[in-house]
């Protein structure tokens, strides 16, 4: 994996997203959608709209906190909101991102596969499907998600971007999630 | 302003969840979408949905949506039409 270089990453919390402009749309857009794309605005690259760059999302959760309101709102007078709705498609962070960024080059929504992200990003570039790739492990869980499916409240994501070649640090063989390599690319 | 004109304003900004931007930026002559507010499908329907339960008001097809979402201002008199009381 040595000619693949990690330009830039980024962890962010809910309390990083007011640090960003995202335009009138953000507002309808789910809490992991918003934070997905927080992560990535996080990294500071402008990939100015490029076929070639590609988006991989890895999310535990995916879908679970719009889901739960999807469904509790499901009897509401007039029926559920219909942009609810599309947000409890866990790919729609991906598609998020790639309209954000004008990225229409390869995506790909992995659901519990973090560990797989970079991985799937490498084999992209090493084959040439991208020179570019977005990589996103993003979870969020509200409290009343989390104690219906029980699992733990989480909000949090981490973004990557890597290169083929160019300059940055090397991705290696022991890389394998996002959370580690943001941890060693800060130390 | 007309009322219901300036209540529509309001109700597409909470309904659309619309960041940054107040009734009084919105043109209520300008196109809904594609242009002016830049709205997509996905709002049309929360438009459509938005009509039924603060207006009572049933859009059935596509052929009377159309001009019904054209602008705010057609929004409202669409909503005149269908409720000559308000």
């Amino acid at each position: 994996m040595s000619n693949i270089a990690v330009v830039a990453t980024s962890s962010v919390t809910p309390a990083d997203v007011s640090r960003y402009q995202f335009g009138s749309r953000f507002g309808r857009m789910d809490p992991v959608c918003q934070l997905g794309l927080t992560a990535v605005e996080a990294l500071g690259v402008k990939f100015g709209s490029r076929a070639d760059i590609g988006v991989i999302v890895a999310t535990n959760a995916g879908s679970l906190t719009t889901d739960v309101q999807y469904w509790r709102t499901r009897n509401e007078p007039g029926g559920v909101s219909p942009s609810l709705f599309i947000y409890t498609l866990p790919s729609s962070v991906t598609g998020e991102i790639a309209i954000r960024h004008g990225l229409t080059g390869p995506n790909l929504c992995l659901l519990g596969g973090c560990d797989q992200v970079l991985g799937e990003a490498a084999e992209w570039l090493r084959h040439g499907e991208a020179t570019g790739c977005v990589c996103v492990e993003c979870d969020v869980v509200a409290t009343d998600a989390g104690e219906l499916a029980g699992v733990p409240v989480v909000a949090r994501a981490w973004a990557a971007f890597l290169q083929r070649g160019g300059g940055g640090i090397p991705l290696t063989e022991n890389d394998r999630d996002l959370r580690s390599l943001c941890a060693r690319v800060r130390a | 302003m007309d009322q219901l004109v300036t209540d529509l304003k309001s109700r597409i900004i909470e309904t659309l969840k619309l960041q940054d931007i107040t009734p009084g930026q919105i043109d209520e002559n300008a196109p809904l979408f594609g242009s002016g507010l830049g709205l997509d499908s996905i709002d049309a329907l929360e438009l459509v949905v938005m009509l039924e339960k603060h207006y009572g008001i049933v859009i059935k097809d596509i052929e009377e949506g159309r001009p019904a979402f054209a602008s705010v201002h057609a929004l409202a008199e669409f909503i005149r039409a269908k409720q000559p009381t308000k």
